[in-house]
């Protein structure tokens, strides 16, 4: 079970450092928020905050995987340990990547989230006890693609091209700005699947929507390997 | 409340129209609209690459706007005996650069300026002139345009400047 995880997470870094270049892709940032940052430099700590927080709050591909992580998970301790996996995850390689300036194409990184979504919406139907009689680890499923959605937080803050005067203060911020717009998703999130378990209908559509949720994931794997594809 | 583990035939069917429904909407509508690729035609029909367009319009717009901010560049450039040279910055209005540069020991008559973007009449400003053989200092362009140097070497030897730049420009080069 672990080794074919294990084995899986080998091929997508494999595909991930096929993709590291030396250039970065302008991609997936808004002009008002660079002019801002490349005319500003030094530490600035609420505006990183913001920026972190409205990347992630406004990130569909990150909420959607949450979506999927959180969908049967009912106690709240559960969702607490599942979402304190995916925030080590991210953090670690946000941090890595932005201090060992380790370019990643933003892209290729972003359609490993996108294949994350997809991964957790045919978990979510059951298609790996199907497929391989047994269940990879969820919470180590949920660990490693945290890390893969790190590099991608990784490669938005680096688009910024960063003074490195202020650097670390600054990719903490945007950090914490992550953890805050992650949870005030998350809040309207758990509380709308909280509210829907309670119907019979929730049972009825889970097929459905993790169903939607594979293909929303590979509507974004095709965007991005286009973009890639084309860049 | 625990997981369904879903037929052998719900699992595919689900893949299936997941994969089915992913490919109609890449093709008719997201691809159109991100990279107005469009092999259906709908998306035109649709108004939808006009997207993709506009985007493409924006990014270079705010190339023009604004010039990223360069780390430092080291730049030689060497004035034959007895000539001059000019060595210039695309740069837009309130864009900032730092500067350094250095000779091999021969002071050299120079005139730093700007030539405003787009002006035929040949009119310049400039911001210093002196004969140095070294000079430090920042400048914020006035207005967009070509910012640099001019040197001339009045010496009956050719001499190396080095010139160290730091801020907002485009290079624009010898002139």
């Amino acid at each position: 079970m672990h080794s074919q995880v294990l084995r899986f997470t080998a091929l997508l870094f494999a595909v991930a450092l096929m993709g590291m270049s030396f250039d970065i892709l302008a991609h997936g940032v808004d002009d008002k928020t660079r002019v801002f940052l490349e005319q500003n430099t030094g530490v600035q700590f609420i505006p990183f905050i913001y920026i972190g927080a409205k990347h992630m709050f406004t990130g569909y591909d990150h909420i959607l995987f949450l979506v999927g992580v959180i969908f049967f998970l009912y106690r709240s301790r559960d969702v607490l340990l599942y979402i304190s996996m995916f925030t080590i995850g991210h953090s670690i390689t946000l941090l890595w990547g932005v201090l060992g300036d380790i370019q990643v194409n933003p892209y290729l990184i972003d359609a490993i989230i996108g294949f994350s979504v997809i991964y957790k919406g045919f978990d979510n139907l059951g298609g790996f006890k199907r497929l391989l009689g047994k269940q990879p680890s969820t919470k180590l499923a949920v660990l490693i693609f945290g890390l893969f959605h790190g590099f991608g937080l990784a490669t938005k803050l680096q688009e910024f091209e960063l003074d490195s005067d202020g650097l670390v203060a600054n990719m903490i911020a945007f950090n914490i700005g992550v953890e805050l717009g992650q949870f005030m998703a998350l809040a309207f999130i758990v509380i709308a699947i909280n509210f829907w378990r309670k119907s019979p209908s929730f049972q009825r559509f889970a097929i459905t929507t993790n169903t939607m949720l594979m293909s929303a994931g590979l509507m974004l794997v095709g965007l991005q390997l286009t973009g890639y594809y084309l860049s | 409340m625990t997981p369904p583990i879903v037929s052998t035939k719900t699992l595919l069917k689900s893949t299936i129209v997941a994969t089915i429904i992913a490919l109609i909407v890449l093709v008719v509508f997201i691809l159109p609209a991100e990279y107005n690729i469009d092999p259906t035609h709908i998306g035109h029909r649709l108004g939808l690459t006009a997207l993709a367009h506009h985007d493409d319009e924006a990014e270079s717009k705010a190339d023009i706007i604004v010039n990223a901010k360069q780390g430092q560049q080291v730049i030689e450039v060497t004035v034959p005996a007895g000539k001059g040279i000019e060595y210039k910055f695309q740069m837009a209005q309130y864009e900032k650069m730092t500067y350094e540069w250095i000779t091999d020991g021969e002071p050299l008559y120079f005139d730093l300026h700007g030539e405003p973007q787009g002006d035929t009449t040949g009119y310049f400003e400039s911001y210093a002139i002196a004969t140095l053989s070294a000079m430090k200092g920042s400048f914020t362009s006035p207005f967009a345009g070509s910012h640099g140097w001019y040197w001339k070497n009045n010496s009956d030897k050719p001499v190396a400047i080095q010139l160290i730049v730091e801020g907002q420009y485009e290079v624009i080069g010898l002139k």
